[in-house]
């Protein structure tokens, strides 16, 4: 059951620029929105928008240069690629075959619905 | 309720720090036994019903009105009679009369003589975005430019303590997306205290750090707004199994649709209760601040209130 909306936004907020430096919009090395950026863009509280920079910096997402900005760290992409391959079966495979199941279909059900020519 | 700690008063230098303030016009006492403590370079959300006391409470912090009991320390020093600390005060009263022979232009032309930090250009672009009309005498303003008048004046006093009284009444949303706006911009850049009174929650939310809610005269939740928000959730579904699942716990409120019944519980929803609700096919969501306001029974208390007074 999925309750993502109930998290803090300084938590959706990280999760959202996470997945736009796994996505490639901003590559290893480039400079990621500053707090104030952040904050008018979403009409966030800074303290809030500086949250969730923190967070990408204990996460090893990004670092900070000192007086310029926030950079993305090399490997960074790489790494969360990683992490998530890791975290693949538990979120999303285990959800899908319980919807799966309360409807009737079967895992082999699946497998074939999975394999299927997409046209 | 929750509380923050009480710190020491003999320790505190900075910030706002308030200990048993009582404000009664006649008999009536609008603050009572109040006490806050406010940490410098946040920004507040003063919440609570009409008559709560959140215009007296800014009020009695910037010297406007005088208190009839307690303490009010700002930076360490009393406000009162105290010109150089309430030069680093800014509070625009939502009713605020001015001179009705000034134009909107001289009123702004006298502020930098009130205000040490006011910033001209920023006034400047302020009074551009929200298309204030310079020449226009202060009488002639509609109730949208009036406040956009004090959202200007606050946002460019620079103020370290600035007041905001329901900033937007009047405003369209259109001026209040500016209004969020420029305010997160400029306290990134310049950090200060900004204490908000809003009966639009949900909409200001996201620019909050905390909530104050006060009610009848007392501070009643002071908390960090995350904290706040998860301290509620709303479960949906049929009537049985809402009742299973929400059996043992604090109920705030219920609305039920036919077979429907949905319940704002007190508490927050972990791995145990996202696993009730499913086998029980009942749908969880985050309660609203202002779910959360109600939830505290503020509202029932002041509708009953209202009646007693008719």
């Amino acid at each position: 059951m999925a309750f993502a909306s109930d998290r803090p936004i300084f938590l959706e907020l990280a999760d959202a620029i996470a997945a736009d430096v796994l996505a490639g919009l901003y590559p290893e090395e480039s400079q990621v929105p500053s707090t104030t950026e952040l904050a008018v863009h979403y009409r966030i509280n800074p303290a809030t928008a500086g949250k969730a920079l923190n967070r990408l910096v204990d996460a090893g997402v990004i670092y900070k240069k000192r007086g310029v900005g926030m950079f993305v760290a090399t490997g960074a992409p790489e790494a969360m690629r990683r992490q998530r391959r890791a975290e693949f079966h538990a979120e999303f495979v285990v959800p899908l075959l319980s919807e799966a199941h309360r409807l009737g279909l079967t895992t082999t059900d699946v497998v074939s619905l999975i394999t299927k020519d997409p046209s | 309720m929750t509380t923050l700690a009480t710190p020491d008063l003999a320790t505190v230098t900075s910030g706002i720090s308030i200990r048993h303030l009582d404000k009664s016009y006649g008999n009536l006492l609008v603050l009572d036994n109040l006490n806050l403590d406010l940490a410098p370079d946040r920004v507040y959300g003063l919440l609570g019903p009409n008559g709560a006391g959140k215009t007296t409470l800014m009020s009695v912090i910037c010297n406007h009105t005088f208190r009839s009991a307690g303490t009010v320390l700002l930076d360490g020093d009393d406000p009162a009679e105290n010109a150089p600390v309430l030069a680093r005060t800014c509070f625009i009263r939502e009713d605020q009369a001015y001179n009705d022979v000034f134009s909107v232009g001289a009123i702004l032309g006298i502020m930098p003589g009130f205000y040490p930090s006011w910033d001209e250009d920023l006034c400047r672009r302020l009074v551009g975005r929200f298309r204030l009309p310079l020449r226009r005498s202060a009488r002639k303003l509609s109730r949208g430019q009036k406040s956009a008048l004090a959202i200007v004046i606050s946002l460019a006093s620079r103020a370290p303590y600035t007041f905001l009284d329901e900033p937007y009444l009047g405003l369209d949303p259109t001026a209040r997306e500016i209004f969020y706006e420029e305010l997160m911009a400029d306290i990134a850049e310049h950090p200060r205290t900004i204490v908000m009174s809003t009966h639009l929650i949900d909409e200001a939310a996201d620019l909050m750090e905390e909530v104050v809610v006060l009610h009848q005269g007392t501070v009643v939740l002071h908390a960090d707004v995350d904290e706040a928000r998860s301290s509620a959730f709303v479960a949906r579904g049929r009537v049985d199994d809402v009742r299973a699942f929400a059996a043992g716990r604090e109920i705030v409120a219920e609305h039920a649709l036919g077979q429907i019944l949905s319940v704002t519980i007190r508490g927050s929803v972990g791995p145990e209760e996202e696993d009730l609700a499913a086998s029980r096919h009942v749908s969880l969501e985050p309660a609203s601040l202002q779910d959360l306001i109600a939830a505290l029974g503020i509202h029932d208390l002041t509708t009953a209130l209202t009646q007693e007074n008719r």
